[in-house]
């Protein structure tokens, strides 16, 4: 009878132990891990070397807070990041994502840079059930593949297009530019590039009235040569020059333009314009080309402004948007462990499904997915002044100055 | 569409310049030792990168930059020759090919950690500048570079043709053990041809910078397009590069009449294959065997 009484209490002790949420006695994680596997070294470093150090920056900031609180266990709990380098190799990536699951045993994962290597690795985020959060790979492809747990925090590059031809139907409107538009198109034979004309393409599609595209051209990477390109655009008789290429290309392509002789009242290159490395090669011609982007230094919001001043004053070097996605990334995540109030990855994930969060850094200050993960935020565009000034044009309420269109010819 | 083809025609020759620039080394090193230089493309990079040096860092003139450049790459060449590439020379092609490739990695590694992957490029200030001939605009940069590709060819030509050095190169290319019989010492014939080769690699990769931005992965595209100059020349023939890049520019810059310029590249390795079907010597086997006829 005696140990029939023991027994029970033993019984109940371990029911109470193992089933009774929200005890003190449960085990409690000594930290959360966030992984990555970052392209540190090789094609992508430059990027890579912005993302990690944007994390790096998040994760001390959530750390010197105390942490992420999390509900389950009734405190906050310390963050710790593991970063990989996958030197810009998709097949290292996609092994370095699997050991941070299988050995690291990570409870989420942030995402590195680049469409190829976010392509590559996300498969195993999907794999594992790990919810997983980027800043980097903008390409629509990657998420078009009905996949549950990977969220990215900038939009498609279809989008992209779609601000640039928004904007130039806005300069339409006021005048600036007459209707219709003949519109020669290029870009990277890349899903990049792809995705871009079919922006464009969509846009002028859905107005004749407004546009006509006059060519439309796929190139390859690393061209050796842009004459027949150019040669075709200036056959093209375009009014409108529109072009999507990574930054080497933009550089040689608009090189020879320059050589050339070219005008066009609107010359972009998608999201390539601002860089200094261009510009310092460009000089002048670099002038009044507009771009896209996903977030731009001088953007007038308080979250922007923070994270710059942050960002400079910690690195010594300019905030650029590599790492201002970045590190909304990792709070993003760490936003979303504490709505879920669990480290349950399922929860985790439908936290980020559900995440609306407010007076964020990003173009519109708001962070919100769209049922494929990615978020449809504008981008805020730029336009190129003399001196290397760069001044904001668009959305209306970040605009820093009017654009300069047409273009003044030389 | 109208597109202005004496402009095309003039920009494909100027590229030609630049394609044979790139091409006489790779065919040089084949010539003499029947080795395919797969580190050519790093050769290239690092030739830009210490154009880059001299030029924006040292503030070096861009046309003086080569002069300090060709002989540096040229030491480093026949460095490479005696201490590494030697040791493969008579083992199976694969070895060599897997040497060199490896090589090349190690230089992209090394301009990787010297230099990130940041995208560079050096601007002078004749950097876009041109002049019009017949409406045609026409980059005095462009113009150098095929200036310098034609000036290397005469100065190769008359190298190989009149002093004893070349005249020993030109004998080890055509039969090495024969030229051992007659007394050249063909180790230090051959270190000199890779040498030069090597130098030659790097003068491209030095006067490419001046039109071209580029990072540590450059060269690839361009060692790929050197293949296709050389089989379309003929293997061993400095003339025969200069006449496969002119075609093969004139080609790809043409062909955007017919098809889509993203397809530029079938051409160069369309022309490949038929060139290796056709005429296995390149056009200079071809010319070779009409005048025999």
């Amino acid at each position: 009878m005696k140990h029939r009484r023991i027994l029970s209490l033993l019984g109940s002790l371990v029911v109470g132990l193992f089933i009774l949420p929200g005890t003190e006695v449960m085990a409690q994680p000594k930290e959360i891990i966030l992984g990555a596997a970052l392209p540190i070294t090789g094609g992508q470093s430059r990027e890579g070397g912005y993302v990690k150090k944007a994390y790096e920056l998040a994760i001390k900031e959530i750390n010197d807070a105390g942490g992420v609180m999390v509900k389950q266990y009734g405190k906050k709990i310390p963050v710790k990041l593991i970063t990989y380098d996958d030197k810009s190799d998709n097949t290292t990536s996609v092994q370095l994502y699997e050991k941070l699951v299988a050995e690291d045993k990570v409870n989420v994962l942030l995402g590195g840079y680049g469409t190829p290597l976010i392509t590559a690795h996300t498969v195993v985020a999907e794999k594992y059930r790990v919810p997983y959060v980027n800043g980097g790979g903008a390409t629509g492809a990657i998420y078009e593949r009905k996949m549950k747990y990977i969220f990215c925090l900038i939009s498609s590059i279809e989008k992209l297009a779609y601000t640039l031809m928004d904007w130039i139907a806005g300069q339409q409107d006021s005048g600036n530019l007459k209707k219709p538009l003949r519109i020669a198109l290029m870009g990277e034979n890349t899903s990049h590039g792809k995705e871009f004309r079919q922006g464009i393409l969509a846009k002028a599609k859905a107005a004749p009235d407004r546009f006509q595209v006059v060519m439309d051209e796929p190139f390859e990477m690393n061209l050796k040569d842009a004459d027949s390109l150019l040669q075709k655009v200036k056959a093209s008789n375009a009014d409108v020059y529109l072009a999507d290429a990574r930054l080497a290309d933009y550089t040689t392509i608009h090189r020879r333009y320059t050589e050339l002789r070219l005008y066009h009242q609107v010359v972009s290159y998608g999201p390539r314009g601002t860089e200094k490395a261009a510009r310092d090669a460009l000089g002048a011609a670099s002038d009044y080309i507009v771009s896209c982007n996903w977030w731009h230094r001088d953007l007038p919001t308080e979250a922007a402004r923070t994270f710059r001043d942050k960002y400079e004053k910690t690195y010594n070097e300019p905030a650029e948007w590599f790492p201002a996605t970045a590190y909304e990334t990792a709070r993003v995540m760490a936003k979303a462990i504490e709505d879920a109030g669990t480290l349950d990855k399922t929860k985790i994930r439908d936290a980020l499904a559900k995440m609306d969060m407010r007076n964020s850094l990003v173009v519109g200050g708001r962070v919100w997915f769209k049922p494929n993960g990615q978020i449809d935020n504008d981008y805020v565009m730029m336009q190129n002044l003399p001196g290397g000034k760069v001044s904001l044009i668009y959305p209306k309420e970040t605009a820093t100055a009017k654009p300069i269109v047409p273009i003044p010819q030389k | 569409m109208t597109i202005d083809i004496p402009a095309l025609l003039v920009s494909a020759i100027l590229l030609a310049g630049l394609y044979a620039t790139m091409s006489y080394g790779l065919a040089l090193i084949y010539g003499v030792m029947k080795i395919v230089n797969l580190a050519h493309a790093g050769v290239m990079m690092w030739g830009a990168y210490a154009a880059f040096i001299l030029i924006v860092n040292a503030g070096l003139n861009p046309f003086l930059a080569p002069i300090l450049i060709v002989p540096a790459f040229f030491f480093l060449g026949m460095f490479m020759q005696r201490y590494i590439v030697r040791r493969v020379m008579y083992a199976p092609p694969i070895s060599s090919l897997l040497l060199l490739f490896g090589i090349w990695l190690i230089m992209q590694n090394i301009a990787y950690l010297g230099f990130t992957g940041d995208t560079r490029a050096i601007t002078t200030t004749f950097t876009l500048m041109t002049f019009q001939v017949f409406g045609i605009a026409i980059s005095i940069n462009r113009l150098v570079v095929f200036g310098v590709g034609i000036l290397a060819l005469l100065v190769m030509r008359q190298f190989m043709g009149r002093t004893y050095t070349g005249k020993a190169i030109r004998a080890t290319a055509q039969d090495g053990d024969a030229s051992k019989l007659v007394g050249i010492n063909t180790d230090r014939v051959m270190e000199i041809a890779f040498g030069l080769g090597i130098a030659l690699a790097s003068l491209a990769g030095s006067l490419m910078a001046l039109i071209f931005a580029f990072d540590p992965d450059f060269g690839r595209s361009h060692l790929l397009k050197g293949f296709c100059i050389v089989v379309l020349g003929g293997l061993e023939s400095m003339v025969g590069v200069a006449l496969g890049s002119l075609v093969l520019a004139i080609a790809e810059a043409l062909s955007i009449l017919w098809i889509m310029p993203a397809l530029q590249d079938f051409v160069s390795f369309a022309l490949l294959v038929i060139v290796l079907i056709v005429m296995p010597g390149g056009m200079m086997g071809l010319l070779a065997k009409l005048k025999k006829t």
